[in-house]
């Protein structure tokens, strides 16, 4: 995640909220802060309109969607596979 | 209607004060108070003393909305998980199928001092993590789980480190086991080499992987005479 911070991501919350922003920092619990944020699904976005920054907790994400251009999926699967291995024991 | 209650403002921890800020909640508006963000939590109480707090893990989210369009005034926005009131559960028609969430806005009456509120909150917000965790994101914090967990175990020294990580969470206890198995090695390598010659690399293997390692240490001594193939 810390690759990614100046990117634009969209992350989707447990209450079907989708928001669109540039990652500006993580922290371990992944809660996240975005700046300069939009409306992905205009659907699922209440009125919470234009807000400039937004500092969203780690529990209430869903999804976090990253572009598919900045992330080595190799990498990232291989890291996973790793850790799943580790954590089996 | 809102449940206001009559608590007392946090005197230890504000992180930050906000006098002359105005609460809406869902759209109802609440009055003019005083908003204290305080590392235990967030509150906010009107000059009669009613007022409700909020605690930093049900808040979802919170942030800072300037467009004067969508909202007539600055203000802090504040996503809170669940609900407030019971009551409000059967009238309310604004809400998400899924996730009930309530809205909470604060209007400072110094538009100025948002950004340090925002970041107040961020501050408290990270002094609560939430306790449930599926995973461990930290990589650290699972291997210090499994020294711990080879610290209680008896003699069998963790098992299944096949990776190198797996050799630097050793044991005291492993490490001087493997120590001596090595030099043990050592030894039945030099006399493998007469015997069967094929078998070392694998064996040297095996030691890493540390499955063989007790019985192994048993038996070492025996395979003198013995077949290499119960390597």
């Amino acid at each position: 995640f810390k690759s990614l911070v100046g990117k634009d991501v969209v992350v989707e919350l447990k209450n079907d909220l989708s928001i669109c922003g540039t990652l500006h920092s993580v922290d371990q619990y992944l809660n996240i802060k975005l700046t300069d944020i939009s409306v992905t699904d205009p659907e699922k976005y209440p009125h919470m309109l234009s807000v400039k920054n937004c500092f969203i907790r780690g529990s209430v994400v869903r999804y976090v969607q990253l572009p598919a251009d900045e992330v080595d999926t190799q990498l990232l699967q291989d890291a996973a596979r790793k850790e799943a291995m580790q954590q089996k024991q | 209607m809102v449940l206001l209650k009559n608590l007392q403002p946090p005197t230890e921890g504000v992180r930050h004060e906000q006098a002359e800020t105005t609460a809406v909640m869902d759209g109802q508006r609440l009055g003019c108070g005083t908003l204290y963000v305080a590392e235990t939590r967030l509150s906010w109480f009107d000059s009669s003393g009613l007022g409700f707090s909020l605690e930093y893990p049900s808040i979802g989210l919170h942030a800072i909305s300037r467009d004067v369009s969508a909202y007539p005034q600055e203000h802090l926005y504040v996503m809170v998980n669940g609900k407030l009131n019971s009551e409000k559960a059967a009238d309310d028609d604004d809400d998400d199928h899924d996730g009930s969430s309530d809205e909470i806005r604060f209007v400072p009456s110094d538009k100025a001092a948002l950004e340090s509120m925002f970041s107040a909150m961020c501050e408290c917000q990270a002094l609560h993590p939430d306790p449930e965790d599926d995973d461990s994101d930290n990589d650290f914090e699972g291997e210090e789980y499994d020294v711990e967990e080879a610290e209680h175990g008896h003699a069998d020294i963790p098992t299944f480190y096949t990776c190198d990580e797996g050799l630097s969470a050793l044991t005291q206890e492993g490490q001087a086991t493997l120590e001596r198995l090595e030099g043990m090695l050592a030894q039945s390598v030099a006399q493998q080499y007469h015997m069967a010659g094929v078998r070392t690399e694998e064996t040297k293997a095996e030691f890493e992987d540390g499955m063989e390692v007790d019985t192994a240490a048993m038996e070492a001594g025996q395979f003198e005479d013995a077949d290499v193939e119960h390597w």
